[in-house]
């Protein structure tokens, strides 16, 4: 079942330097229920827009964006009520304890007590945040406040979970523990979306990915169908080829007559042989 | 809107702003604090002030008249005496100071001389020598009349305690001198009673609480607003700025409450908080000044002191009623100012020019005078300031009736500052705005690369602002000129070629890929010019009208009045062809091309035709000096702006403005030159009062017959008339809200 569908999304930004600048271009997917769909890209490739679009933070320039069948910009309510976000610029209030955090957006989502407080005390346990409940997110840990984030996701029992960049910053143990969440909630049929520059991630977690480049999708499928189409079994160096494949196909666009030597943009060459080394 | 949403962010926000000690202590502690310090601090002082002595020295006192002397024995007054005699040092000094060889010089001689001021660090010295504040020389043979020679008092007017004992002193020898008056008198025929003034016996009618809210009503509105703003301040920033800092407004903004509820939910919270601690002061520096005003009247102060006494509690109702609206608009406009903000500090940046903004507005109703009238009850702030005063006063009716105007312009306002608050929150640009690097040679170049047909909507409002600017600087710079026909020529072009129409010029050339499409040139309709010189006809009466109004509501001060007639004088004088050109002509076109034209263009885009109108009307009223002038000119530009939308250019509104132009120029000619009206224009105009002024009849019937043309004008079939520039923002306008409903 197809809880997010995105065709032909294109978001755009007035740009002093370029006049407008394309975040998204004309960019299209499907996430399923039960599998965990990653959006793997450099910094600044559009990942962060395409989910802030299906969050409905953002409204999107063209395409249209579906989440649980509904649309992101006109039926924004609903989309909400079908999504938990959690990204590492979610942060939690820091007057605020982990019990009331979670308690207030429950509340928002129009939980009643009767069924609050039981998936509350369910989730802390799941999350194993019951030793700091009462700790006010100023005094809370980076590892805390992530779990507070995915608590706060999970609340209203969403079909679609948004995870962008979410092990950002996280330590090995705590990083570890997300993930360990992630594959638990795909396992309960939820459609998660995970958005990261982290290969091993992708690797340990993803179903399917997408690989997103300067607002475009280069290439999406399973992890053995990249492999395959690409020849290529390393999905670093996979990722890195397609990469300087599109770079270079632009440079080409813009001025034939510069190729760059061997194929390889010399911003990106240093650290691809770097890698190899 | 779903309340609940906004019950739950406004308690979160509430909850959360008490648990921030530092909103608290400035909020809530402040407050309470703050008036009883400054109530100790004050008595303190007034102590001080009694207690404070200054000493004064006193050379040649044997030289004083010995029938009534000047200290009398056991002086305890604010003056301490020192009696000097010049010896040594200070005989040295006093000649280095020529004083003591002056001393002989007759009266008009010492007045003419400098010899005692040339070196005042000489004179500094003395003083400080013989630790006195002020000196004063008594030179031999002095009598204490006008004609003996002249007392020498030095004095260094840079230390107060010396200004102080100048004051005194001065006192001190006009009391001595109406005393030696009345010796004088008595000994004489005429008698002593011819020195004292008429007697008059004051009855105060008024109830000692009516006098102290008197008072009161002149300070606390003022303290109540500005801690209302300050009030407002800090959540604001703290809700907006700091939320986004934190990356909490984000979890915010994917949650179920929709970006209106947020903003109602927030701005609930700056609300109640910018009342509450509108509220504690109140309370604080009613309680305060209870105790305070006692101390004084124990310790003897003034009758005006001793006045203001604790706040009337049925006053204090008053003001609640006033903080309320107030709170909701300062707060609104908090909160969106705040919104624009990415941080905390960027908050403050931008949140203190609104301080700076609001408060003439709130000092306007505390100048003497100022009352509730039609002309200051549709003042944002002033009006409702003003009306909770005359509540305090007890003037019910004059408040009754003024209600209807202040409450619609309040709400007014406080409606669209909330609208200006969710836009803020809806737009993505203010919500998620990077950080940009500020580079003038970077900016310059793309404005330059990326330029385009017409202005856009900033550069209109910046090129409006640099034409204001430059207006008061060119205004000021030409105020000196006299008034006569050659300088009101110079001004006049000046202003109008070198302060209006440059600025919007150069942009429009160095902004711009189309200077006639930036200045929306374009032939018109020969119907449209024909239908519009009949419309500027039959507006003038109303405009008559509503000039008459506006100064009768603000009255001109008489140097305004006296220029206005001298200027009448001047056109009548002059040969009226001279007179259209350089009065009616040349500032319908150039305020046409610039405000119709360039800026209009601008504030026209994404179909913004609203926004142009009212805009450019506002900013028409403003470049006009006088305030009566400003008035009408805005409603004026109101007219003017939309015939410009309708026309699609300027060319039909510089038609209606050199026609508007011209008929004034002409009726205030004939009027001064006490011409007689032409046989065939006796059915439109008649004489008043020495001044040519429409008809009755004229000004009832021009108001149909201008409706009828307003009509013509709106109908469908001039709809093809707009550009295609205007047409192209219209349509992008139209599809991306056909595309946001999809």
């Amino acid at each position: 079942m197809e809880l997010v569908q995105v065709q032909n999304l294109c978001k755009s930004y007035p740009d002093a330097e370029l006049g407008e600048f394309k975040a998204l271009d004309n960019i299209s997917f499907v996430a399923r229920a039960g599998e965990v769909f990653g959006l793997l890209g450099p910094n600044g490739a559009g990942k962060t827009t395409a989910l802030r679009i299906l969050a409905t933070i953002l409204q999107p320039s063209s395409g249209t964006a579906k989440v649980f069948n509904f649309d992101v910009q006109s039926q924004a309510d609903y989309v909400r009520h079908s999504i938990g976000f959690v990204s590492n610029n979610t942060a939690i209030y820091d007057r605020m304890s982990a019990w009331e955090m979670v308690e207030y957006f429950g509340r928002l989502y129009a939980l009643h007590n009767d069924h609050l407080y039981p998936r509350m005390e369910k989730i802390f346990r799941k999350l194993q945040m019951d030793e700091f409940r009462n700790c006010p997110g100023a005094k809370m840990s980076t590892g805390m406040k992530q779990k507070v984030s995915i608590a706060r996701a999970l609340i209203h029992d969403p079909p679609v979970l948004i995870f962008d960049e979410a092990s950002l910053g996280l330590d090995v143990m705590v990083a570890r523990a997300l993930q360990a969440i992630v594959l638990d909630l795909c396992d309960q049929g939820k459609c998660i979306i995970y958005s990261t520059h982290i290969m091993r991630e992708v690797e340990r977690l993803c179903d399917r990915v997408a690989i997103v480049y300067k607002g475009k999708i280069l290439d999406s499928g399973t992890l053995p169908d990249l492999a395959n189409r690409h020849n290529q079994n390393d999905f670093e160096e996979l990722f890195f080829e397609l990469l300087m494949q599109e770079d270079v196909g632009s440079r080409m666009q813009r001025s034939p007559v510069e190729l760059p030597i061997a194929g390889v943009s010399p911003g990106l060459r240093s650290s691809y042989h770097g890698r190899n080394r | 809107m779903n309340w609940s949403h906004i019950k739950l962010i406004f308690h979160r926000e509430v909850r959360d702003q008490l648990r921030d000690r530092r909103t608290m202590f400035t909020i809530c502690v402040l407050p309470i604090l703050l008036y009883p310090l400054m109530g100790m601090v004050m008595l303190q002082v007034a102590q001080f002030h009694r207690e404070q002595h200054v000493s004064l020295g006193v050379f040649g006192y044997e030289n004083w008249p010995t029938n009534r002397p000047l200290i009398a024995d056991g002086d305890e007054s604010q003056i301490r005496w020192k009696k000097l005699s010049i010896t040594g040092e200070i005989q040295e000094t006093l000649n280095q100071l020529r004083i003591l060889e002056n001393s002989n010089d007759s009266l008009a001689e010492i007045q003419a001389s400098q010899h005692f001021i040339v070196d005042a660090k000489l004179a500094e010295k003395l003083l400080k020598k013989v630790e006195a504040d002020a000196i004063i020389w008594i030179p031999e043979g002095y009598d204490g009349t006008v004609t003996s020679t002249q007392l020498v008092v030095l004095s260094n007017q840079r230390w107060e305690k010396s200004q102080l004992a100048v004051r005194l002193l001065a006192d001190r020898l006009d009391a001595w001198h109406q005393a030696s008056v009345r010796d004088r008198l008595a000994s004489t025929a005429i008698g002593v009673s011819v020195l004292d003034p008429p007697q008059i016996k004051q009855v105060d009618v008024s109830v000692p609480e009516s006098k102290r809210a008197l008072i009161w009503t002149k300070i606390l509105p003022f303290v109540m607003l500005v801690w209302a703003l300050t009030g407002a301040f800090y959540p604001a920033i703290d809700l907006c700025a700091g939320e986004k800092e934190r990356g909490t407004l984000e979890t915010l903004l994917c949650s179920p409450a929709r970006r209106k509820e947020i903003v109602w939910g927030k701005l609930l919270t700056v609300m109640g908080f910018s009342v509450g601690t509108a509220l504690l002061n109140l309370f604080s520096m009613h309680f305060t000044t209870a105790i305070v005003m006692t101390q004084f009247s124990n310790m003897g102060a003034t009758e005006m002191v001793q006045s203001l006494g604790p706040l009337p509690i049925q006053s204090m109702g008053w003001l609640l009623l006033l903080v309320i609206p107030i709170s909701a608009m300062f707060s609104a406009l908090a909160l969106a100012v705040a919104s624009l903000a990415r941080s905390t500090k960027e908050g403050q940046y931008y949140l203190m020019p609104l301080l700076l903004v609001g408060m003439p507005l709130v000092m306007l109703p505390m100048i003497p005078g100022v009352t509730l009238s039609p002309g200051t009850s549709v003042i944002p702030v002033t009006g409702a300031v003003l009306m909770s005063r005359a509540m305090m006063d007890g003037e019910y009716v004059l408040a009754l009736l003024h209600l209807p105007t202040v409450a619609t312009i309040t709400v007014l306002c406080c409606l669209l500052s909330v609208q200006w608050a969710v836009r803020q929150f809806e737009s993505e640009s203010v919500m998620f705005r990077d950080s940009e690097r500020s580079s003038v040679a970077q900016w310059i170049r793309n404005v330059w690369r990326h330029r385009d047909e017409t202005p856009t909507v900033n550069e209109s409002f910046f090129c409006g602002l640099i034409i204001l600017i430059c207006l008061f600087f060119g205004r000021l710079s030409l105020g000196s000129m006299t008034l006569e026909w050659a300088s009101i020529v110079k001004s006049t072009v000046i202003i109008q070629i070198g302060v209006i129409l440059g600025p919007a010029l150069i942009m429009a050339a160095m902004l711009t890929r189309s200077v006639t499409k930036s200045l929306r040139l374009s032939s018109p309709r020969a119907m449209d010019v024909v239908v519009t010189v009949g419309l500027a006809f039959c507006l003038h009466p109303t405009y008559v009208a509503i000039a008459t109004a506006v100064s009768n509501e603000y009255k001109l001060g008489d140097q305004t009045t006296a220029m206005l007639t001298q200027f009448d004088a001047i056109i009548g004088s002059t040969s009226i062809w001279y007179v259209l050109l350089v009065l009616a002509l040349l500032p319908a076109v150039c305020e046409e091309l610039v405000f119709r034209g360039f800026l209009f263009a601008g504030l026209m885009r994404n179909g913004g035709h609203v926004r142009a109108i009212l805009v450019t009307a506002v900013l028409f009223g403003l470049s006009h000096g006088v305030l009566q002038q400003s008035i009408t000119a805005s409603i004026m530009g109101l007219v003017l702006g939309w015939l410009a939308y309708r026309t699609g250019g300027v060319a039909c509104t510089i038609v209606f403005h050199i026609v508007h132009n011209s008929v004034s120029m002409l009726l205030a000619a004939s009027s001064h030159n006490k011409q007689p009206i032409p046989q065939f224009l006796s059915w439109a105009l008649e004489m008043d009062d020495g001044r040519l002024c429409y008809s009755t009849v004229w000004s009832t019937l021009s108001v149909g017959v201008a409706i009828s043309l307003v009509a013509w004008l709106s109908t469908g079939n001039t709809k093809d008339r707009r550009t295609n520039s205007q047409k192209s923002w219209e349509r992008v306008a139209q599809e991306a809200k056909q595309a946001i409903a999809r």
